[in-house]
C-alpha cells in the first residue's frame, strides 16, 4: 500500500489491526459464554446459596474451630463452673483423670504438659469475661465499671517519618500534612464495624470480646481465606492501619486497632482474579489443545492480534471485577488504578504458564503458584502501610492509603505500579514470542520452554543487553519483595540473607538468556562470544538500572536493608562517588562474564559459573557497605 | 509387575504427576501456606501477647490529679513503665517527641468513676502493641479500683487464676495449622481428579480404550486411587514433621483414616463434575465453588471438620467426634461406590470424542 501522507496508511493500518483484535476479542466472549450450559449455572447457583446459607453458622463465633478443645473437671458448685460453660473452648468434664484442669476447693490444677498450661490461660480470659458480663447487670454502674477510658489516636508524624527523615523527596504524603487525631477518617465511614471483635459501640455491647478473643477471631480467618467475604451485611473489613478517631468505655470495651486490613483487602481484590486466570489458562491452553490454535496462526491476523485478542474480554472482566470491589470497600479511582497492574500480572503470568503447562494438571498447579506468589507480593509489603516507605513496593498500599485518605504523589505511585506493568509486558512479550507452531503444540517440559521464549528473541549481542534491561523489573520486584519480608527479622540474619538474594537474583536476571541462546546454538561457543555477550548483558543491566534509579524517590535507600540491596551512592567524598558510581559497570559485566563463561559450556558448567558469580557480587556489595558506613 | 490394569493405571497416573514435578509443586505450595499463616499469627500473637516479646517495654506518661494511685496499679503489669508528670503541656511534649509510648490525662468524674483520656500514636503494628499493653494495665487498674468499691456491689468478681506460661501459639497450631494442613491436599487432590478426567475427555482418548480389554470403572478406579491416596500421604508426611518439630499429634492414624475418608468422597465428586460438565474450565469452576460451599455448609454439622481433626490432634475427642469420623467413612465409601455405580451405567460413547 503506498499513501503520499506519512501518517493516513499508519493509522489506518492501526485501525486495521485494531478491527481484527476487536473481532477476536469478540470471537473468544462469544464462545466462551456460549459454551457455559445452563446446568452449570444452576449448580453454581444452588452450591452458593447453599453457602450463604450456611455461612452466618461459620462466621458467628469465630467459625467454632477451637470449640470444646480443653478438657475441664469441676464441680457444678464451683463458683468457675458457670464461666467454663460459657466458654466455647472450655467442655466440662466429669472429674476423670484425662481432664485438662482440675477445678476444686483448693484451686486449680493443670495438667503438667503444654495443653494444661494453654488450658490455664483460657480459664483466666473466660473468668475475665464472665466477671465482665456479671458486672454489667450491676445496678451501680459507677462502682461496676469504675474506669472510663477515652481512646484517641493521634498522628504524632514523627514516628512513622523517623525513619526516613530527609529523604522524604518523593513521600511527602506520610501524613505530616494531614491533620491530628483523625487519620481514619475516611476509613471509618467505610467500614462502621470492626470485623475481628465486634467492639464497635460504646459500653452496653453484650459480645465485648475478652483480650484472648482478638487472637483466636484473627487466626481463623487466616486459615480459610475463602471465606473473607462471606459475612452477611457490611464487609468486615476492619480498622485499616489506623485505630479510626476516638474510642470509648471501659478498658475492656478497648479494641487494639487490626494491622493486618490489607489482607482482607488482598483477598478481597485477589480471590475473584483466581476465577477469571482459571479460564484464561484454560483458553489459552485450549488452543494448544489438538492443534486448535493453527487454524488461527494461519489465518490473515498477527499473533499479537490474536494474543491481544484473547486477552482482551479478560482484562475487561479484571477490570469490572475491581471496579465492583471498589465500589463495595468504598475504595475511588486510585485504588482501581493501582489494582488493576496486579490483574495485568496475574493475567499475564498465567499465559506464559498455559503457554508452557503440558497438562491441565500441571497448569493448576503452576496457576495456583502463581496466585500465591502474586498475592504474597501484593499482600506482605502492605502490611507495613503506616511504618515505612517500604510497603509502597506493593500497589495494594495505594489501596489502603485511598482508602485512609492520605493520598500518594505520583512518584510513588510510578514506584508502586510501574514494575507491575512493565514486567507484565516483558511477561506478553514472552509468550507472544513462543506463540508459534513449533513451540504451541510440542511437549517439554515447562524450564526447556521458557529457554525457549528467553531464546525467541535474541539473535545479536546488543538483543542480549535489551532482554536484560526489560528483565529489571523483575529484579527489582523480587530485590523489594525481599527486602519487604527480610526487613522485619534481626539485621544480623537478615543483612547477610539480603547480600546473597540480591546477588542471585541480579545474577540470574543477567545471564539466564545468555545460557539461553547459547542452549539455543545462537552464537558460536566460544570464549571471545562469552565474553562479548557477558558485557553486553553487563552493560544492559548498568545501564538501565541507572534510568531507573526511582529507589531514591521514595527513600528506600534509607532503611539499612535497603542499602544492601540498593548500594548508596550519597553521602560520600566526589572521588569515591564517582569510584561508586563506575564500579557497578565493572563489577555487572564482570560477573556476567563469569556466569556467561560457564554458560558456553553447557548446563554444568553454567551452574558453577553463575555460583562464582554470586559469590563475587555479594562479596562485592559487602565491601561497599563496609567502605560506606 | 502385577496383572491389575486399575493397579497399572493408577501408576501411570502417579507417573505423570512425578514427571511434570507437580507434587513437588503442591507440597511447595502447602508448606508455604502453611509457613505464611504461621508467619501471620507469629507476627499477630506477638502482638497480642506482651510476654512473647522480649525486653520491649511500654513508656506510658502519665498526668492528672489521682495519679500515684493509677501508677500503683499500672506498674504491677509487665511491659508497662509509668513516668508521672506534673504539669500536662510537659507530658504532651514528651508525648510529640517520642520518649513516651502513650499519654494518659487522669481525672474522675461526678460519679466517682476515673476518667482516663489516652493518647496513642497512629502507627501501626506499633500502637496495636502499645494500646494491647495498656489495656492490661487499665483493665488491672479496672480490678483494684473495684475492689475497693465491692461493698457497693451485688456479685464480688471472681478472683482470676493464675496466669499460665502458655505458648501463645498452642491453640493455633492444633485449630489452625494442623486442619490446614490435613485438608488442603484433600482440595488439590480433588483438583488433580477433575483435570486428569476432563483431560482424557477432551482429548478424546477414552474412546481409544474400548479397544482395550479393561472397562471405564477400571479407569476411574485407577484415578480415584491415586488421587485420594495422595491426600493422606501428605498429611502423613506433614503430622510427622510436625511430630519431628516438637508438636505431637494425637490420635494421628484416626486423622489420617478422615483424611483418606474426606478425600475419597471428594474425589468421587470431583470425578463425577468431571464426567457431566461440558469442559474443564466449567469442572474446574463447580469443583472449587463446591468444595467451598461443602466446607462452608458443613458448619451445619455439630462439629465443623475442622474442629473434628482439632479436637482429634489436641487429644480431647468426644463421643460426636468419634461417631462423626465414623460419618465420613461412610460418606467416602458412599460417594465411591455412587461414582462407580453411575460410571458403570455410563458408556464410553456417551463421554468419548472431542467435545
Amino acid at each position: 500500500m503506498g499513501g503520499s501522507d506519512a501518517s493516513g496508511p499508519a493509522t489506518e493500518g492501526l485501525i486495521v489491526e485494531l478491527r481484527k483484535l476487536l473481532r477476536i476479542a469478540r470471537w473468544e466472549v462469544a464462545t466462551s459464554t456460549g459454551t457455559v450450559d445452563r446446568r452449570t449455572v444452576v449448580i453454581l447457583a444452588v452450591a452458593l446459596l447453599a453457602a450463604g446459607a450456611a455461612a452466618p453458622a461459620l462466621t458467628a463465633g469465630g467459625g467454632g474451630l477451637d470449640d470444646g478443645i480443653y478438657r475441664v473437671a469441676v464441680e457444678e458448685d464451683h463458683p468457675y463452673h458457670d464461666a467454663v460453660v460459657e466458654r466455647d473452648t472450655l467442655r466440662v468434664v466429669g472429674t476423670e483423670a484425662s481432664a485438662d484442669l482440675r477445678i476444686g476447693a483448693d484451686g486449680v490444677d493443670a495438667a503438667d504438659s503444654r495443653k494444661g498450661d494453654a488450658a490455664l490461660g483460657e480459664l483466666r480470659d473466660a473468668v475475665q469475661s464472665y466477671n465482665v458480663r456479671r458486672l454489667r447487670a450491676e445496678s451501680d454502674r459507677a462502682a461496676a465499671f469504675p474506669v472510663l477510658v477515652e481512646l484517641t489516636f493521634v498522628d504524632r508524624g514523627g514516628v512513622s517519618v523517623d525513619i526516613d527523615d530527609g529523604a522524604s523527596g518523593g513521600t511527602g504524603s506520610d501524613g505530616d500534612g494531614g491533620g491530628d487525631a483523625t487519620g481514619g477518617d475516611s476509613s471509618d465511614g467505610a467500614d462502621g464495624s470492626n470485623g475481628s471483635d465486634g467492639t464497635d459501640g460504646t459500653g452496653g455491647s453484650d459480645d465485648t470480646g475478652p483480650p484472648g478473643d482478638g487472637t483466636g477471631g484473627a487466626g481463623s480467618d487466616t486459615g480459610d481465606g475463602g471465606d473473607v467475604g462471606t459475612g452477611g451485611g457490611p464487609l468486615p473489613i476492619p480498622n485499616l492501619g489506623g485505630g479510626g478517631g476516638v474510642q470509648e468505655g471501659t478498658p475492656a470495651d478497648i479494641s487494639a486497632p487490626f494491622p493486618f486490613g490489607p489482607l482482607v483487602l488482598a483477598f478481597l481484590f485477589v480471590v475473584p482474579m483466581n476465577f477469571v486466570i482459571q479460564a484464561y489458562g484454560s483458553t489459552i491452553m485450549d488452543e494448544r489443545r489438538n492443534r486448535r490454535g493453527e487454524l488461527l496462526l494461519v489465518a490473515p491476523v498477527t499473533r499479537v492480534d490474536v494474543v491481544g485478542g484473547k486477552t482482551l474480554p479478560y482484562v475487561g472482566a479484571v477490570l469490572g471485577i475491581t471496579i465492583a470491589v471498589a465500589a463495595l470497600v468504598g475504595a475511588g479511582a486510585l485504588a482501581v488504578a493501582a489494582v488493576v497492574p496486579i490483574g495485568l500480572l496475574f493475567l499475564a503470568l498465567t499465559f506464559l504458564a498455559a503457554m508452557f503447562a503440558r497438562s491441565y494438571k500441571e497448569l493448576t498447579f503452576v496457576t495456583v503458584s502463581i496466585s500465591v506468589f502474586v498475592t504474597t507480593f501484593a499482600f506482605v509489603p502492605a502490611i507495613f502501610t503506616d511504618v515505612t516507605p517500604i510497603a509502597l513496593i506493593s500497589p495494594l498500599t495505594l489501596v489502603v492509603r485511598d482508602l485512609q485518605g492520605t493520598g500518594v504523589g505520583l512518584g510513588g505511585f510510578v514506584f508502586a505500579t510501574g514494575p507491575s506493568l512493565v514486567a507484565s509486558a516483558v511477561l506478553f512479550g514472552l509468550g507472544v514470542g513462543v506463540y508459534r507452531e513449533e513451540d504451541m503444540f510440542t511437549q517439554r517440559p515447562v524450564h526447556l520452554k521458557a529457554l525457549d521464549a528467553l531464546a525467541a528473541w535474541i539473535h545479536a549481542p546488543w538483543q542480549v543487553a535489551a532482554t536484560t534491561a526489560l528483565l529489571l523489573p523483575f529484579v527489582f520486584v523480587l530485590e523489594l519483595l525481599a527486602v519487604a519480608i527480610l526487613f522485619a527479622l534481626p539485621l544480623s540474619v537478615s543483612l547477610p540473607a539480603i547480600l546473597v538474594l540480591v546477588a542471585l537474583i541480579e545474577e540470574v536476571a543477567k545471564s539466564i538468556h545468555v545460557y539461553a541462546a547459547f542452549e539455543h546454538e545462537r552464537f558460536e561457543r566460544s570464549v571471545r562470544s562469552g565474553l562479548v555477550l557477558g558485557a553486553a548483558s553487563g552493560a544492559g543491566f548498568f545501564a538501565a538500572e541507572k534510568v531507573t534509579h526511582a529507589v531514591q524517590l521514595v527513600g528506600l535507600d534509607q532503611l539499612e536493608v535497603g542499602q544492601a540491596a540498593f548500594t548508596p551512592t550519597s553521602g560520600v567524598g566526589p572521588l569515591l562517588a564517582v569510584g561508586l558510581f563506575l564500579a557497578p559497570l565493572a563489577l555487572h559485566t564482570a560477573t556476567a562474564a563469569i556466569s556467561a563463561l560457564g554458560a558456553v559450556r553447557g548446563p554444568r558448567r553454567y551452574a558453577t559459573g553463575l555460583s562464582v558469580a554470586i559469590l563475587v557480587h555479594a562479596g562485592y556489595n559487602l565491601g561497599v557497605i563496609l567502605l560506606v558506613t | 509387575m502385577s496383572r491389575d490394569p486399575r493397579l497399572t493405571i493408577a501408576r501411570r497416573e502417579f507417573g505423570a504427576l512425578t514427571s511434570e514435578k507437580t507434587i513437588v509443586l503442591a507440597l511447595l505450595i502447602q508448606l508455604f501456606v502453611a509457613g505464611f499463616s504461621s508467619f501471620l499469627v507469629v507476627g499477630l500473637v506477638s502482638m497480642y501477647d506482651p510476654g512473647s516479646i522480649d525486653g520491649a517495654s511500654v513508656d506510658v506518661g502519665l498526668v492528672g490529679d489521682d495519679g500515684d494511685a493509677v501508677a500503683d496499679s499500672l506498674a504491677d503489669v509487665d511491659g508497662l513503665d509509668v513516668r508521672q508528670y506534673a504539669e500536662e503541656s510537659s507530658a504532651r511534649s514528651a508525648f510529640q517527641d517520642g520518649r513516651v509510648d502513650a499519654l494518659l490525662v487522669v481525672s474522675e468524674d461526678e460519679d466517682g468513676r476515673v476518667l482516663i483520656r489516652a493518647s496513642v500514636p497512629d502507627s501501626g503494628v506499633r500502637s496495636t502493641y502499645t494500646v494491647v499493653q495498656l489495656r492490661d494495665g487499665l483493665e488491672a487498674l479496672e480490678r483494684d479500683r473495684r475492689a475497693a468499691l465491692s461493698d457497693r456491689l451485688s456479685f464480688e468478681p471472681l478472683a482470676l487464676p493464675e496466669e499460665a506460661s502458655a505458648s501463645p501459639y498452642f491453640g493455633f497450631t492444633y485449630t489452625v495449622l494442623v486442619p490446614l494442613l490435613c485438608f488442603l491436599p484433600v482440595f488439590i487432590s480433588g483438583s488433580i481428579a477433575v483435570d486428569s478426567v476432563s483431560e482424557e475427555l477432551e482429548h478424546g482418548t477414552l474412546e481409544l480404550l474400548r479397544a482395550a480389554p479393561i472397562t471405564l470403572v477400571d479407569i476411574l478406579d485407577g484415578k480415584l486411587l491415586t488421587a485420594a491416596a495422595l491426600a493422606p500421604a501428605q498429611a502423613a508426611l506433614w503430622l510427622g514433621l510436625l511430630a519431628i518439630n516438637g508438636i505431637p499429634v494425637a490420635n494421628a492414624l484416626p486423622v489420617l483414616a478422615l483424611v483418606a475418608a474426606v478425600a475419597a468422597a471428594i474425589v468421587s465428586l470431583g470425578i463425577a463434575i468431571a464426567l457431566l460438565a461440558p469442559d474443564r474450565r466449567q469442572a474446574q469452576l463447580v469443583y472449587s465453588v463446591g468444595v467451598l460451599s461443602v466446607f462452608v455448609v458443613a458448619s451445619l454439622l455439630p462439629e465443623h471438620p475442622a474442629n473434628t481433626v482439632a479436637k482429634l490432634a489436641i487429644g480431647s475427642p468426644t463421643g460426636t467426634t468419634w461417631t462423626l469420623v465414623g460419618g465420613y467413612a461412610v460418606a467416602g465409601v458412599m460417594g465411591v461406590t455412587l461414582v462407580r455405580v453411575a460410571v458403570g451405567r455410563l458408556s464410553i460413547d456417551a463421554l468419548g470424542g472431542d467435545r
